[in-house]
């Protein structure tokens, strides 16, 4: 779901660095309050952990393997804030280190994964799990976290991608930037992120809620959150 | 801060070459999550410049490096026809081939991230399903058009020239930028990228996130590579796939657990050595002459790169 240099417009790419700079800011500012003098090694931390994350392939059923994108369950460990900023870095190592995902596309790339894709897994889970801190509720809340979050972020860059066509076409009308059009990106994205990497995400997901809930409850930050809200 | 490369990391480790001795070779978790994680230790530490080495573009200063990172690539997705991107893109390589870049290896892997992240995503494009225009290479003649919902498919398929014009730009495209990025990678340490970008008024703390989280990837994809290698050294038949994803479950925990540990003890001994929670980079120092010519130049030839 990175996207490549080349496929953005700039009336695309400039507008999403200022949205991603302005969740950045406001992630930090919340950050301070909760974590204090801590917050640059804690992020770092954050950030490291969410990358390895993504180092793990998990077997599917089926005989095939895949690994999470991991910002779902980040945002339900650590707090969705604490997500932006950790997969934000992430997203701006793989670029500059790996090549994975373009300089360009950083701020759209933040916005699909550090952003979209943490509120949406963590307002999942919260809505899914209401009260219930384990069980099959609480099962199925932490796999629709995973698997709404990562079908969020796809539909949101199956839309970047293909708004370009409307919006920057030569004058013979050949798209200038990604070729496809809302029709056929929406598709295309939907379709195998509802088939597979969703359910991927999902899997692991549930996985580590489930041990984390069996072994360190209190190390989960929506869990943390409903306990401090009782007391 | 020097950036030296950890023997450790730069080590290949046998063990790491999975063989089967008999039926289909089928790769299980335990291999893929190994060579993963040894293309991420390989690829982030050897993609990375060093201090050392001699070349046009590792002798200028990081802060006008990634000011030409930022123009250039700007430029490149503002263009849009093929003749500029083919001139940026025998500009770049005359840049490539004067920075001390082993060249071929280089445009190797400048190829295959294009082949990738461009024609393999652009070209179902040039197909007139997707690109309306003239065919210039038919592949397939149907009975009659088809229409369904907002779809058309007609009744001859085949590439059209706007299509096939609009895969090649995209490929220049994602061509160019991976150029300009990764020869600026390429010649530049890491934490020196990280320092520059003050330029742009980012914020110190975020930069010294992102410079911790590097070393901490780094140091912690080894921990992760050990737990495979001792994993995978303790099996002797198949494992089921619950007892795989518990096991995985185990260790994302256990590196949890650990990150918290390291970034107490990373916080203890920032504070014993005086960190009072504002962050600040050492100064580059002054621009050289060398630096100021390599600016004019690139301003220049970036003027012209936008006028064609």
């Amino acid at each position: 779901m990175h996207i490549p240099d080349g496929y953005l417009s700039p009336q695309t790419y400039i507008p999403l660095y200022g949205v991603s700079i302005a969740f950045w800011g406001i992630a930090l500012k919340n950050i301070k309050k909760e974590v204090s003098a801590k917050q640059i090694p804690y992020l770092a931390m954050a950030a490291a952990f969410s990358f390895l994350v993504q180092m793990f392939n998990v077997p599917i059923p089926g005989g095939t393997t895949g690994h999470a994108v991991g910002a779902g369950i980040i945002a339900l460990l650590l707090g969705p804030w604490t997500a932006v900023v950790a997969v934000s870095v992430v997203l701006i190592i793989q670029a500059f280190v790996f090549g994975d995902g373009g300089i360009t596309a950083i701020g759209a790339n933040c916005f699909n994964m550090a952003i979209v894709m943490p509120f949406v897994a963590f307002w999942t889970f919260n809505i899914m799990k209401g009260s219930s801190q384990g069980g099959p509720r609480f099962i199925t809340a932490a796999f629709l976290s995973g698997y709404i979050g990562l079908t969020a972020a796809a539909l949101s860059a199956a839309l970047m991608f293909g708004i370009q066509p409307l919006i920057a076409s030569g004058p013979d009308g050949r798209p200038l930037y990604a070729p496809y059009p809302l029709s056929i990106a929406i598709p295309a994205m939907a379709i195998e992120h509802l088939l597979l990497f969703s359910i991927i995400e999902g899997v692991v997901t549930v996985m580590l809620m489930r041990y984390f809930l069996k072994h360190e409850p209190t190390l989960i930050y929506s869990m943390r959150k409903v306990s401090c809200e009782k007391v | 801060m020097k950036n030296k490369i950890p023997s450790f990391l730069l080590s290949q480790h046998p063990q790491m070459r999975v063989t089967h001795e008999r039926g289909t070779p089928r790769s299980s978790y335990l291999e893929k999550g190994l060579r993963h994680l040894s293309e991420i230790i390989t690829a982030g530490f050897m993609n990375v410049g060093q201090e050392t080495g001699k070349g046009f573009f590792r002798s200028l200063d990081p802060r006008l490096k990634v000011l030409f990172l930022v123009f250039f690539v700007i430029i490149v997705s503002l263009k849009r026809d093929i003749f500029p991107e083919v001139i940026i893109a025998l500009f770049m390589a005359l840049m490539v081939a004067l920075s001390h870049v082993d060249f071929w290896r280089f445009y190797r892997k400048i190829i295959g991230l294009t082949f990738f992240f461009g024609f393999c995503i652009a070209f179902p494009s040039a197909f007139n399903v997707v690109t309306s225009g003239e065919v210039i290479v038919p592949v397939a003649t149907l009975a009659q058009a088809y229409d369904f919902w907002i779809y058309h498919i007609p009744r001859e398929i085949g590439l059209t020239r706007q299509g096939i014009e609009g895969v090649v730009m995209l490929c220049l495209r994602v061509m160019n930028s991976l150029t300009i990025s990764l020869l600026v990678i390429h010649t530049t340490p890491f934490h020196k990228i990280m320092k520059a970008l003050q330029i742009f008024r980012v914020p110190g703390t975020f930069l010294f996130i992102i410079t911790l989280s590097y070393k901490y990837i780094f140091i912690f994809a080894k921990t992760l590579e050990n737990m495979y290698l001792a994993r995978k050294s303790r099996l002797v038949g198949a494992v089921k796939n619950h007892e795989a994803r518990m096991w995985i479950a185990g260790r994302i925990a256990f590196i949890f657990r650990k990150a918290r540990a390291r970034y107490d003890e990373v916080f203890r001994a920032m504070v014993a050595r005086g960190f009072t929670e504002e962050v600040k980079f050492s100064d580059f120092g002054a621009l050289t002459r060398m630096d100021g010519y390599a600016g004019c130049f690139f301003l220049l030839t970036g003027i012209v790169f936008l006028w064609l």
